[in-house]
């Protein structure tokens, strides 16, 4: 029994040593893997084995990684994490917004491909099954979030933010963990053709010095340079 | 594949260096003929056939619409290019399509008649100007000319059959054709086929044997057209010849003046100098009284500049008085072996009798030199020796030169009578009459006053002072030689007067126009930069001639603008950047003429445009507002002067640029090889590790105990998470490609590039303390992020590593003016007095440390500096006072540049 709840991942990588890498840190943390080293390979192991999760790398031999994303997401929500190298902001960008649900950076640790891997498919299941269905409330370190009450407490002394401030923070929240681009988060908040990433900016310096202990450092959202933003699940990640 | 990575295509590559080559020009192939009639279309159709049957890409692109039946049989297959209609005058007016032609752009095209003249809509005033174009574009051109249209035989060709041939084309075309086929039949023929009507309808056949086709005039065109053919060929055959000696040794020069019989003088020279394959040089001396020229002589003169300049004459322009003297001066300076000069056959007149001829006076000053003399054309045109203009000019009275004479000799005649009452002699008297004439001469304009006071002033002596008083008549025998002798001296000293006036008054002009250059010879030399260059020129010229003025330093075919700048007074000077003067602009820059107003190739143009042209290329174009009036000659060919001078500054700015270019990739090539030296020695040390530890832990596992391998694997990891630090440096490096243009940036808030910077580094070392103390203030920086995050984790790591594990590494973020600050501050040693020198370098002195020891510092820090310097920022590093070092960064805020 306890064999058939593995979640299967397809990596679809053409580097044979990460690939080798990947697969081994899975199998020892009780994934299922399936390896295919080129794009067309990838989408044919994905429709025969329908997996859980896709490790894709964007860069390979035959098609490009961006095309297999679009492929994949035209009929499927399968969570994808798109594989890339660093300096490569533009390329990340646009797998995202195409609807990769989170990018991880080579070379990378294990203990962060695992956390990206729980993280992804964690928001998948939500979606699947709380559809609909409202949390009310979002808690990391001190910063709690109350939407019903629409407050938001900082080790318990309530915080005042502005409309704008507080539908960025809520968006953020509800989308923990999982990177979210400038132009997804400008769409959602102020609309869609507008270019607001100057006021995004300045807003979320005003957010961080509400929030934050330290601007400088900050512990409840990261900035993926170049990217987006990420609120952290948990502290210290 | 990395998608950043923008290779320029290689098939891209080539075809712009295909069309930045200079496309060879095309070939000219002239169907020559000596009179209308002797089958020259037919020839060119018939030569064309036969290329369009090989699989030339041929083009008709005008055949006259009358040509006989049986020619326009030998058009049956080509195609055509249709003509476009012209309404002039309300007459249609099928005229050649240039435009057409040129996008169409086939291998060979057939224009006829290359002497005829576009109408006025056209862009070339002369077909064989399209024609010019044409073979520029690289297109092979046939074409078609009778003898009589060739320039320099005009005035031959007019004297056989006194016909004045108004449609010339000038040599330089004929000798730059690759081949002239010349279509003969025998006069007798011709003359048949005339009277057969195949040439005109009978009634104009009839007219026309007797004004052109005459048997005799005939057989002299034919000979004409032979021997030009000859020569054409035996120049050809020579040209292999080395003609350097020859043309040292002979140079001709021809004088020109506003005589219409100057042009017979420059075209004899023009075919003299061909034949001795000489240069020459067109003179035209400006007298002292130039500017009292009349509007049609200066005409003449500039027509005749033109023409020597079409016929390949160097064109010289000199000022001077004396004309003969001027021109030996010239001639022994500049190693001329031939004169030139025309004659009129004057009417002898007494002042000729006395005046020695020019010939005689530039023999006597120039003993070994040639001069030639090249008769007018007697009494055919109504001409006038410009020296009777003049006397007439001179002869113009006003009235406050008159009343000062008037005033001036009763002055004189007073003094004089009071000298009389004072029984002074009367030489005393003369004298003050002498110098009333000389008095007056100074304060008048011209001869004329000065002549005629020394008339009266003789009259009124003998009237009032000699015997018998009051009457003109004198007793005293000597009296008649006293008033001749009075009357020279006055002539003579009011001649003087006058001639001395004028030379100052040419002096000062002379002297204006040198200083003018001169000034801005001086302001080229100061100035560096294209744009002061050309700012300069644009502020002179508009000085000079309250003219608006267009500068293109780089040819505007996109549509480039101009640099242009406004005079005062012209009208707007806006419209010398639109598309239509671009275009002529363009043009200039193609074909290295002059063109627009006042010229022959779009003369629609507001302006009057004029290449800079140095060595055979063209450096700029400047385009000088032409709206309130054309430009004279004069300013012509000053412009010309400030042209070179010009020339030479851009010239000398192009150079130094191109120098400049060159060092500073040499620069960048000694920065690339002292980066591969530093990276390859650095790289070496970590994979030689991982290759260690890697096969001692493959190659012998059973003797290895479980810590050991732990080791062996954390020293892998180790030194392969250097060898990424490593490659993401050289990546940041490749990013900004050591060109700072090539640069993306974007606005970013400078404590979430902070931010990330710690995070990151964080990670790796996660139980360094790392104190980051950002603003209040949010901070906005133009740049490239990832490269300013890499830039603070090199700092931040380099802090780690050289201070001891339990003191904490401050990032701190502030701001100062217009800029931001980051200081990387750390408590370890700081940076002792050797390595300082090579901190940013890269470039460490081998054998002062150990390679290991400051392993990546150098090169890490040098990619630093390269990263910030690329972003207009600083990087600066110096010792703590208390303890460690402190790097600082810094880079403008955003809207501060």
């Amino acid at each position: 029994m306890k064999m058939d709840i593995k979640p299967t991942v397809l990596i679809i990588e053409d580097e044979e040593a990460i690939s080798n890498f990947i697969s081994a840190v899975l199998t020892s943390n009780n994934y299922q893997v399936i390896k295919a080293k080129t794009g067309k390979e990838g989408l044919s192991l994905f429709t025969s084995h329908i997996p859980d999760i896709i490790l894709l790398d964007l860069g390979l031999p035959d098609m490009d990684g961006v095309e297999i994303l679009k492929n994949i997401r035209s009929w499927s929500k399968i969570p994808i994490i798109v594989v890339s190298a660093r300096g490569h902001e533009r390329e990340k960008v646009a797998a995202l917004d195409l609807g990769a649900d989170d990018y991880i950076v080579k070379p990378f640790g294990t203990p962060e491909l695992l956390a990206r891997i729980r993280t992804a498919m964690r928001h998948s299941l939500e979606a699947a099954s709380l559809r609909g269905k409202e949390v009310d409330q979002f808690t990391v370190g001190n910063l709690e979030i109350n939407y019903s009450k629409r407050l938001v407490f900082r080790e318990g002394e309530p915080i005042h933010l502005t409309p704008i401030e507080y539908k960025i923070l809520v968006l953020l929240s509800r989308n923990a963990g999982k990177v979210l681009t400038h132009d997804f988060i400008i769409r959602e908040i102020w609309g869609i053709y507008t270019d607001e990433s100057h006021t995004l900016r300045v807003n979320m310096a005003n957010i961080r010095r509400k929030i934050e202990a330290n601007p400088g450092n900050p512990q409840y959202i990261l900035t993926e340079m170049g990217v987006g933003y990420r609120m952290v699940e948990e502290l210290g990640e | 594949m990395d998608k950043n990575d923008q290779r320029p295509d290689p098939d891209e590559i080539l075809e712009n260096i295909q069309s930045q080559m200079t496309k060879p020009a095309g070939k000219l192939k002239i169907f020559f003929g000596y009179a209308a009639g002797v089958g020259k279309t037919y020839a060119m159709l018939d030569d064309a056939q036969d290329r369009f049957r090989s699989g030339m890409d041929v083009l008709v692109g005008y055949i006259e619409p009358h040509t006989r039946p049986e020619t326009m049989g030998k058009l049956q297959g080509l195609p055509l290019l249709l003509p476009k209609t012209v309404s002039y005058r309300n007459i249609e007016l099928k005229e050649f399509d240039l435009d057409e032609a040129l996008r169409r752009k086939p291998e060979l095209i057939l224009v006829d008649e290359l002497a005829h003249t576009n109408g006025e809509s056209g862009r070339n005033k002369k077909r064989y100007q399209d024609i010019e174009e044409l073979l520029a574009a690289g297109i092979d051109v046939y074409t078609t000319v009778n003898v009589q249209h060739m320039e320099s035989l005009n005035d031959v060709i007019e004297n056989i059959t006194n016909i004045r041939v108004q449609e010339t084309v000038p040599d330089h075309i004929f000798d730059r054709a690759e081949e002239i086929k010349l279509v003969d039949i025998e006069p007798e023929e011709l003359l048949r086929r005339l009277e057969g009507g195949k040439i005109y309808r009978p009634e104009r056949a009839k007219t026309a044997t007797q004004n052109f086709f005459t048997r005799e005039n005939l057989r002299l065109l034919r000979e004409i057209a032979l021997r030009c053919t000859a020569d054409k060929i035996s120049l050809d055959n020579q040209s292999q010849r080395s003609l350097s000696n020859k043309m040292a040794n002979t140079k001709m020069l021809v004088c020109i003046g506003p005589s219409p019989s100057s042009a017979k003088c420059i075209r004899w020279t023009a075919r003299a100098a061909d034949a001795f394959h000489a240069s020459f040089t067109a003179l035209y001396v400006e007298d002292a009284r130039g500017e009292r020229l009349t509007k049609e002589q200066q005409k003449t003169i500039q027509e005749n500049v033109e023409l020597a300049e079409t016929l390949g004459a160097e064109i010289v322009n000199l000022t001077g008085h004396d004309l003969a003297v001027v021109i030996s001066e010239y001639a022994k300076l500049s190693g001329i072996t031939n004169i030139v000069v025309g004659k009129s056959r004057n009417k002898k007149t007494l002042k000729s009798l006395f005046e020695t001829d020019l010939e005689d006076k530039l023999i006597s000053l120039l003993p070994t030199i040639e001069v030639h003399i090249i008769p007018g054309n007697p009494g055919k045109r109504k001409y006038k020796k410009p020296r009777k203009n003049l006397n007439r000019e001179s002869l113009h009275l006003s009235w406050g030169d008159s009343i000062k004479t008037l005033s001036i000799l009763v002055l004189a005649t007073l003094l004089s009578y009071g000298f009389h009452r004072l029984n002074i002699l009367n030489q005393n008297i003369i004298m003050v009459y002498i110098f009333s004439v000389l008095l007056i001469s100074r304060v008048t304009e011209g001869y004329v006053y000065g002549i005629v006071s020394s008339v009266i002033s003789v009259l009124t002596f003998n009237f009032f002072f000699t015997e018998p008083y009051f009457t003109l008549a004198a007793i005293q025998s000597g009296y008649p030689l006293t008033f001749l002798i009075m009357l020279l001296v006055a002539f003579i000293t009011s001649t003087m007067t006058v001639r001395i006036k004028s030379e100052a008054k040419l002096a000062v002009k002379r002297e204006h126009r040198t200083e003018v250059l001169y000034e801005i010879n001086k302001g080229f030399l100061a100035t560096r930069g294209l744009e002061k260059i050309v700012a300069l020129t644009n502020d002179y010229i508009i000085r000079l001639f309250d003219c608006s003025i267009v500068f293109f330093t780089i040819d505007p075919e996109h549509g480039e603008d101009g640099y242009v700048m406004q005079a005062p007074d012209d009208f707007d000077a806006s419209i010398l950047n639109s598309p239509d003067e671009k275009a002529v602009a363009h043009w200039v820059f193609l074909n290295q003429k002059r063109a627009g107003a006042g010229t022959d190739t779009l003369m629609g143009a507001a302006a009057f445009y004029m290449p800079v042209i140095s060595q055979g290329k063209v450096l700029a174009v400047w385009g000088i507002s032409s709206l309130k009036g054309k430009l004279d000659h004069d300013t012509r060919l000053f412009l010309r002067m400030i042209a070179s001078q010009a020339a030479m500054a851009l010239e000398r700015q192009k150079l130094s640029d191109e120098q400049n270019k060159i060092m500073l990739d040499s620069e960048k090539e000694r920065m690339r090889s002292t980066l591969l030296r530093a990276i390859s020695h650095d790289l070496r040390t970590p994979l030689a590790g991982i290759l260690g530890s890697s096969s001692a832990i493959l190659e012998n596992k059973h003797p290895l105990d479980e810590a050991t391998r732990n080791s062996l694997i954390a020293n892998i990891q180790e030194e392969s998470q250097w060898l990424i630090r490593m490659v993401e440096n050289l990546l940041s490096v490749t990013r900004i490609n050591e060109n700072a243009s090539n640069l993306v940036t974007n606005p970013e808030a400078a404590e979430e590039v902070v931010g990330e910077a710690v995070s990151r580094i964080k990670h790796r070392f996660p139980h360094r303390e790392i104190k980051v103390i950002v603003p209040e203030e949010y901070l906005e920086v133009p740049m490239d992020g990832t490269l300013i995050v890499q830039v603070l984790i090199n700092l931040l790591e380099n802090g780690i590593k050289y201070s001891p594990d339990d003191t904490p590494v401050e990032l701190h973020l502030k701001k100062n003016g217009e800029r931001a600050e980051f200081f990387v501050m750390d408590q370890g040693n700081g940076i002792s007095n050797e390595e300082f020198p090579y901190l940013f370098s890269g470039n460490k002195p081998s054998g002062t440390k150990s390679s290991d020891s400051a392993r990546g510092l150098g090169i890490g820090l040098s990619i630093c500096k390269t990263i910030v310097n690329a972003h207009g920022g600083e990087l600066t590093a110096k010792n703590r006072d208390d303890k460690g070092a402190v790097f600082r960064l810094t880079l403008p805020l955003k809207g501060s540049e």
